[in-house]
């Protein structure tokens, strides 16, 4: 696969107020809802507002980025050598649109889903300070930044996993800060241990860290991010928290977290290997192997685990796991064309698990409805959120022409160029294993005779609900359809592996 | 040579005292005014402390003869980068004041108030003179008069439990003070001087050998047991925690670190002179930092009262910055040093909140006080702000020391101290969680702690503007880097720039 398009001279760093901008806006709704003033109906504005206006400036950043340029602010001077800059590149853009685009879309539910009450205003508080923060690690530029929004978020969405205040989920939220803060304290080592080696810390496409540094040290380093990061990107045996958690939050959050949270974690590690110690030091150190079995384990393990889950909203997460997976593989194998279908999957991941999340949301808010077996007969019952879930676990299974075929065609495509026959046995694997534990619960729902089992949802939910699941849904089509586009993450993913890989 | 700001250095230290003095006489027919008096001479203080900064920034570290005698037979007053500490300390002292004018009234009543702000004085001006005498005897006197007007106001509560933890706190100091005193006289005896920069100088003559060393060490164990280091931290958490919580403030934050700079001013003694090999000693303060770190978190985790917590929490903290100082390489005792100052910050954040959810609802034990967030959400805000700072998650001012410490560990070829920082710092979250967990997410169980109000306008406006100066030193850690780093390439010449 050759990159259609050619840069010449590599893309042009500008000084632009626009990544901060983005980052802030969604701030503006936290304090629209901390402010005692407002009434409920201008509350809903002041959050709906910003976080549209930060979609619209994520997708002016990617229209930069695919001009060649390169945004960046320097926002402040942390210590005489260290600055907290935001620098906007090709990686960096399309995950931010997709942070911003499904937390727009999470935002939306969260209004029917979340009842009216006191912990109302700390819900959506913390949610848009997550989203910023979010944003603010898909645009960090040097690895401090990334270090500060990451934990940042991490620590922030410990208050929405909590959110229901139920024993289960004091648990979980329990078992998650623990993972999250012990991998934020190793990314914390590898980055000091970086800035031992090379005194900076600033994200270079081919890497940063030099060769001649010592052997030992470099590997430290490595396996520091690499644990770090893992924690949050679910690699096994670092899960632990992943099936908790995202049973216990509120569905949207659930969508976030499994959607553009947990993808942080491997967005981590590419930054890690692409710009901090490049292609040719991965390959030079050795670990890439050794990253590919990690990987693999996880793939498999995950959907393995997934299988035997009753609960919807646990088999969901420790799908994430298995998809997750796929990203830390691509990056081990140290291609440009797997690269690339490895950042076409985070954005049509996050679209395709938000529309499960959500649709499993929905029948817990219709009547409580947490287990596969209770889904009997619900495709009569919830016909549009029925369709739109079949829909998405289609996609996750990478039916054509959905999005999920798309990301992993170029996946498998891009394995293919590097001769990792292992891999696309796994990626093929994990496809089959993702059929074996969605397409029990679609058959549920429309074959299963629904007799024995009390009727506990009847009605579709209201439009707030309804509308943003649905617009999921399309994008799993759109995304398929369209990906050829300009402008589609396709096209991004490819100018970030040209970056990366010099040219491909 | 110098600007017209030299001038204000024995006035930085003799407007506290004699505000001390006079705030009884101030305050006679209206108790209360002594708080209003405290809070004018500090400020006043404040600002000739910021002149004596500025005077520094511009043209470098001076000194000023009392009473016009040359150094070697008069006292000397020294300005250098470490006294630059002065203008934080006053400033958080103008900070603190305004909390505790309304925080007394459950306390004690209105007629004590003018000793207790006497008292207050004394401390503050004790600590400033601390800091810029150039002189080993004042030095010694100075740490008496903060270490006494300390003891008293732990005792100033006045229920049983105070007076038996301020006498657990006076004995234990006495034996410090005495350490020290006994160590002072050892070098005048070796050098026949006083002077600082002298007892260097001659000290080089001198030599080495074992009287050179007992002072040493009578110095370092005095200055440790002020410090609260591990072994010897017992009378801590009782006095922190029982003395009225702007005391606590002043006592966690800043009195603790009377044994830190007197530590650093020993170094530069003994560092100048180059007589002793001090590699083991330093060894055996990277282990005590790194153990006082563990225990202190250790013994944090199993208390149910937030202000012992608190006093805990501390031990931890000056074990962070004795593993600095020990570590001796360049970062390590920069971030050691901006730790003396980030620290103080942050402990005065927690301590000031924690007084203020204990003065509105009377209870103190994290079972009791469930669910208080939703009662106090600024107070509880600016808790959790200290609470996430002193854990040093990024961008608070927490971290800018542990990057510091952490690098001069791998700098100073100690890679493991770097990683146990690391960790460490994760073993101090544990209860920083729990407290947050029980304040944010757990129910109330009582109804004086879910119809609690906010505290008033005089009390929440220190506590607010505390707990944002946390995350802005944090974004900004380069500004106390600005006094820090001469002093520590000073002192550490082996090193080089």
């Amino acid at each position: 696969m050759t990159p259609d398009v050619a840069l010449v001279g590599g893309p042009v760093a500008v000084s632009s107020w626009w990544p901060g901008v983005a980052v802030a806006l969604p701030l503006v709704g936290v304090a629209a809802v901390s402010a005692g003033c407002l009434t409920d109906r201008w509350r809903v504005v002041a959050l709906v507002v910003p976080a549209v206006a930060a979609l619209a400036v994520a997708l002016v950043l990617v229209g930069d980025v695919l001009a060649g340029r390169l945004p960046e602010l320097f926002v402040l001077r942390m210590t005489p050598t260290l600055w907290m800059v935001l620098r906007v590149d090709a990686p960096g853009a399309l995950y931010g649109a997709t942070v911003a685009a499904l937390g727009l879309l999470a935002l939306v539910y969260s209004f029917g889903y979340v009842h009216r009450g006191p912990r109302w205003s700390r819900y959506f508080g913390f949610l848009m300070a997550s989203l910023a923060c979010t944003l603010g690690v898909a645009y960090a530029g040097n690895l401090l930044t990334f270090l500060i929004f990451y934990e940042a978020f991490s620590v922030l969405t410990y208050a929405l996993v909590v959110h229901e205040q139920t024993p289960a989920a004091i648990r979980a939220g329990a078992k998650y800060i623990a993972y999250i803060l012990v991998g934020g304290s190793l990314v914390l080592a590898g980055i000091l241990l970086t800035y031992f080696l090379a005194g900076d810390l600033t994200f270079v496409a081919g890497g940063f860290l030099a060769a001649d540094a010592s052997h030992g040290q470099l590997l430290t380093a490595f396996w520091c991010f690499v644990a770090g990061f893992g924690v949050k990107a679910a690699l096994v045996p670092l899960h632990g928290w992943v099936p908790d958690a995202h049973p216990a939050a509120p569905a949207p959050f659930s969508a976030v977290l499994s959607g553009v949270m947990v993808a942080a974690g491997a967005f981590g590690i590419m930054r890690v290997a692409f710009d901090v110690f490049g292609v040719t030091l991965v390959g030079a150190l050795g670990v890439a192997p050794w990253l590919t079995a990690i990987a693999a384990v996880t793939v498999l393990v995950g959907a393995l685990l997934a299988l035997g889950q009753e609960d919807l909203k646990r088999r969901l997460a420790y799908s994430t796991i298995s998809q997750m997976g796929y990203l830390t593989l691509a990056v081990s194998l140290l291609g440009a064309g797997v690269t690339a279908g490895a950042l076409v999957h985070l954005v049509h991941h996050a679209f395709l698990k938000g529309t499960l999340f959500f649709c499993a949301g929905l029948w817990i808010h219709a009547g409580g409805v947490r287990r596969v077996g209770e889904l009997r007969g619900m495709g009569a019952r919830m016909p549009l959120t029925a369709a739109a879930f079949t829909l998405a676990a289609l996609g996750m299974i990478g039916v054509p022409p959905l999005s999920g075929f798309v990301s992993k065609w170029w996946l498998g495509v891009g394995m293919l160029e590097v001769d990792a026959g292992i891999a696309l046995a796994v990626l093929l694997a994990g496809a089959l294993l993702a059929a074996g534990y969605l397409l029990p619960v679609v058959y549920a729902m429309y074959f299963a005779p629904s007799g024995t089992v009390a009727v506990r949802a009847g009605r579709e939910a209201p439009a707030t609900l309804l509308a943003p699941t649905l617009a999921a849904a399309a994008l799993t089509i759109v995304f398929g359809l369209g990906s050829h586009y300009a402008g589609f993450p396709l096209q991004l993913a490819q100018v970030a592996t040209a970056a990366w890989f010099g040219g491909g | 040579m110098t600007g017209p700001w030299a001038e204000a250095l024995p006035w930085v230290i003799a407007l506290p005292l004699v505000g001390a003095a006079l705030t009884p006489a101030v305050a006679v027919r209206r108790p209360r005014a002594a708080g209003f008096w405290a809070w004018g001479v500090l400020l006043v203080t404040a600002v000739l402390a910021a002149g004596l900064v500025s005077e520094l920034l511009a043209r470098g570290p001076f000194s000023y003869e009392l009473g016009g005698w040359p150094a070697a037979y008069g006292i000397e007053l020294r300005f250098d980068h470490f006294s630059a500490w002065v203008l934080p300390l006053a400033l958080l002292f103008v900070v603190i004041v305004p909390f505790s004018w309304r925080y007394l009234d459950h306390v004690m009543p209105d007629e004590r108030r003018p000793p207790f702000y006497a008292l207050l004085l004394l401390n503050a001006g004790g600590m400033i003179g601390f800091c810029v005498t150039g002189d080993l005897f004042n030095l010694f006197v100075f740490t008496e008069v903060v270490s006494l007007s300390s003891y008293a106001l732990v005792a100033v509560g006045g229920r049983g439990l105070a007076a038996f933890a301020a006498l657990k706190y006076l004995f234990i100091g006495a034996v410090s003070s005495l350490l020290m005193l006994f160590a002072t006289a050892q070098l005048f005896v070796l050098t026949g001087s006083l002077n600082m920069a002298e007892v260097s100088l001659r000290l080089a003559e001198v030599g080495g050998g074992t009287a050179v060393m007992v002072a040493f060490a009578a110095y370092a164990v005095s200055f440790m047991v002020k410090a609260a280091m591990f072994p010897v931290h017992v009378w801590l958490p009782d006095a922190h925690a029982i003395a009225p919580s702007p005391v606590s403030a002043v006592l966690s934050g800043m009195v603790v670190k009377v044994g830190i700079v007197g530590m650093l001013r020993v170094y530069q003694i003994y560092y100048g002179a180059e007589v002793l090999e001090l590699g083991a000693f330093n060894l055996a303060l990277v282990w005590l930092g790194a153990v006082s770190i563990v225990m202190g978190a250790f013994f944090a985790i199993f208390q149910d009262d937030i202000k012992l917590m608190l006093a805990y929490s501390t031990i931890s903290n000056i074990g962070y910055i004795v593993l600095g100082l020990g570590l001796a390489s360049p970062y390590a005792v920069i971030g050691a040093s901006v730790h003396v100052f980030n620290h103080a910050l942050i402990k005065a954040t927690l301590f000031l909140a924690a007084g203020s959810i204990i003065h509105q609802t009377g209870f103190r034990t994290l079972s009791d006080l469930r669910g208080v967030a939703r009662a106090m959400p600024q107070t509880s805000a600016a808790m959790a702000i200290g609470a996430v700072s002193i854990v040093g998650l990024p961008p608070t001012a927490g971290f800018v020391c542990k990057w510091y410490i952490a690098l001069g560990a791998f700098e100073a070829n100690q890679a493991p101290f770097g990683f146990a920082l690391v960790f460490g710092a994760l073993f101090i979250f544990i209860y920083y969680i729990r407290m947050l967990n029980a304040f944010y997410f757990q129910k109330p169980v009582h109804a004086a702690v879910a119809q609690a109000s906010e505290t008033p306008w005089s009390m929440r406006g220190p506590v607010v503007l505390l707990a944002s100066l946390c995350l802005i030193l944090g974004v900004l850690g380069g500004i106390p880097l600005t006094f820090v780093e001469p002093a520590v390439l000073d002192l550490l010449p082996l090193w080089g720039p």
